[in-house]
């Protein structure tokens, strides 16, 4: 108990908690969508950014980071649209050719930095490759918090236009909403979520927070409104108890620890949701003696 | 330190023959599935054999890496969960379990996550076997012996894999199984996932799988010379990729990666048919259909002698649009200036003919 109101505790709690929420969100919209890997390309894209930028300040200044981050994300959006638009690649390929040069680029610039003695203190960077919620600081959590508000009133702001263009992209365009102008609004609130979200799950899982939310949103309820609650609450509760374990046992570190929850949950839901498996079976015998 | 190439290119070149199949049943993303989940294998054959030099290591990552391609197909089986968000589900939650395991069993030992997805190629001719009297690096020994099971592989199935690519009902209605084909091609995708990143890294591993592949498939549409291009293609990225990390001593892996990143937006922009190309058709194209419209409006009885303001009016331009295209026409001598009007020539007479015919319409 006294383990709750330690102050490390709580402010990573806080903010994998509000980052989770957010994200499961956020990222139901591109679940919907079939494009969920896009937030797995990103993540990685966003390495080089980091880099870069700490290239530039020389310090593992978290703000600039996410700046680099988001920048380089921007980028990769933008490549991985102009590839599918104007080739017949799908986005399958894209998305794994960006997702491992960019991560590449990334690679070949740390080797850069860690060559070079102009630059010191090069630890911190990989923090950002698998995440280290035990670092994380305050302004970490007020970063965390002031994009999570800014997608979430984004969000909120725009609801009914998004949910028309998630389920028919074409009657949006007949009513005058343009499609990939939300497609970038909600690229960018993705985007933006991954940046901070980097120091505390790493690039490589973060696409999971993306993920599984809304997947077990949409295996409980089929109403738009239902499911991004669903999510958006599946996100805040895996959070806040991978967290926990993280704290209380050794040698589980908080974002492969939220992720193990999170994919529990989705293992659960699979099962007994109301689409789930059992359910599925259970219904069907039910309708055979009636 | 040829060697190192040598590894690069024989890596790639094992992995891309594959790869063309991958990418065309639209399973790139698949191999980034399976490059980080091989870390639970190895981690799991450690705990067992307790030897990081072990060649269980390398069935263990195999085998979980054919496992999680089987998790994201039964996964998609029950229709609970789209395809994409499978794959980003199962390959995160095996990932997340190896980082615990590493971080709560192994932190002691050496099992350095950040070399396992980065990976340093310079390393591979450290680690050496003696192959009839000859002593080389065991990287280029297993990824040969892999490439020729590959090519063998591809080259035998070549039909079927073929037609499970692009007609999988037409395979299942001349009946051979495509869920078998499917499977060895995977279990071989997995078997050189595992021995390639050892020599080059994870992130590398997925590079090598896609993107020599997605520039050949830019350029041809056959299937066959996709497959040579896809070499081409490997051997040139891996040759720059190591000629650059060497001589600016970056990490030859992340050059590599860079390098065919480069290589393929390059043909992208360039190609006959290509980005560039079609833009600058795009745009001849509209400023001839702009010339066109000009001159049958000036053919029009009524529109004979007309002022630039008029055309602008006309056709809703701005006037520096409508200067600049009457300009174009005057010098061709299509048109002639008199005061503040224009005039066709007989020149552009000629022209407005041909161009109602080339447009399909009534001539005037």
């Amino acid at each position: 108990m006294e383990l709750l109101t330690s102050y490390t505790f709580l402010i990573v709690a806080i903010g994998t908690t509000l980052l989770s929420f957010a994200s499961g969100i956020i990222g139901t919209i591109s679940v919907i969508k079939g494009q969920s890997l896009i937030g797995d390309a990103i993540g990685h894209a966003t390495f080089p950014g980091i880099i870069l930028a700490f290239m530039l300040v020389g310090v593992t200044d978290t703000l600039s980071l996410a700046v680099g981050a988001v920048i380089f994300g921007v980028i990769a959006f933008f490549f991985i649209q102009m590839i599918t638009n104007h080739s017949k690649i799908t986005l399958d390929g894209a998305l794994a050719l960006i997702l491992s040069s960019f991560f590449g680029l990334g690679m070949a610039l740390k080797s850069f930095v860690q060559g070079n003695p102009a630059f010191q203190n090069t630890q911190g960077i990989d923090d950002y490759i698998f995440g280290q919620a035990a670092y994380m600081l305050r302004l970490d959590v007020y970063l965390i918090l002031i994009a999570s508000v800014i997608s979430l009133l984004l969000f909120i702001i725009f609801y009914h236009q998004i949910r028309i263009y998630t389920f028919d992209p074409i009657y949006s365009s007949t009513i005058g909403i343009n499609p990939s102008l939300i497609n970038f609004l909600v690229l960018s609130m993705t985007i933006i979520l991954i940046a901070v979200g980097l120091k505390a799950v790493g690039a490589i899982l973060i696409v999971n927070l993306l993920i599984a939310p809304g997947v077990i949103g949409l295996l409980w309820s089929n109403r738009f409104k239902t499911v991004i609650i669903i999510a958006g609450v599946a996100g805040a509760v895996s959070a806040f108890i991978g967290t926990y374990i993280s704290t209380a046992f050794a040698g589980f570190p908080a974002g492969p620890s939220i992720i193990i929850v999170l994919s529990v949950f989705v293992f659960i839901s699979m099962l007994f949701g109301r689409k789930g498996l059992v359910t599925r079976k259970f219904k069907k015998v039910r309708g055979e003696s009636s | 330190m040829i060697e190192v190439l040598f590894v690069l290119i024989v890596a790639s070149l094992a992995t891309s023959v594959l790869g063309v199949f991958l990418v065309l049943k639209n399973q790139a993303m698949t191999t980034d599935a399976i490059s980080h989940t091989i870390l639970l294998g190895i981690v799991l054959a450690f705990f067992i054999t307790q030897d990081i030099r072990s060649p269980w290591l390398i069935i263990g990552a195999a085998l979980v890496g054919v496992l999680t391609v089987y998790l994201i197909q039964l996964i998609n089986q029950t229709n609970l969960i789209k395809n994409d968000a499978s794959i980003g589900i199962v390959f995160t939650a095996l990932f997340a379990i190896a980082i615990i395991l590493i971080s709560r069993y192994a932190d002691n030992v050496h099992l350095d996550i950040d070399v396992v997805i980065a990976g340093e190629v310079l390393f591979a001719p450290l680690n050496r076997i003696e192959i009839f009297g000859y002593s080389m690096p065991r990287a280029l020994w297993q990824l040969g012996l892999l490439l020729i099971v590959n090519t063998g592989f591809v080259a035998l199935f070549y039909k079927e894999l073929k037609v499970s690519t692009f007609d999988p009902k037409f395979a299942y209605v001349i009946g051979f199984s495509t869920t078998l084909i499917y499977y060895m091609l995977m279990t071989l995708v997995s078997v050189t996932a595992v021995v390639a990143f050892d020599a080059v890294g994870a992130i590398l591993v997925i590079n090598f799988f896609v993107a020599p592949v997605l520039t050949a498939y830019l350029l041809v549409k056959r299937l066959s010379h996709m497959i040579f291009l896809t070499a081409f293609f490997a051997i040139l990225n891996s040759t720059l990729g190591y000629l650059i990390g060497y001589n600016i001593d970056l990490s030859m892996s992340g050059a590599t990666a860079t390098v065919a990143l480069i290589i393929f937006i390059m043909v992208f922009l360039f190609k006959p048919d290509g980005y560039i190309i079609l833009k600058i058709k795009k745009r001849r194209q509209k400023k001839e259909f702009m010339h066109a419209m000009i001159l049958m409006l000036m053919s029009e009885d009524e529109h004979e002698m007309i002022s630039s303001k008029e055309i602008a009016k006309h056709f809703n331009l701005t006037r520096a649009e409508t200067e600049k295209q009457l300009e174009t026409l005057e010098m061709e001598g299509y048109i002639v200036k008199t005061d503040d009007h224009y005039m066709l020539t007989i020149r552009g007479e000629e022209f407005t003919h041909y161009s109602r015919i080339k447009y399909e319409l009534k001539p005037y």
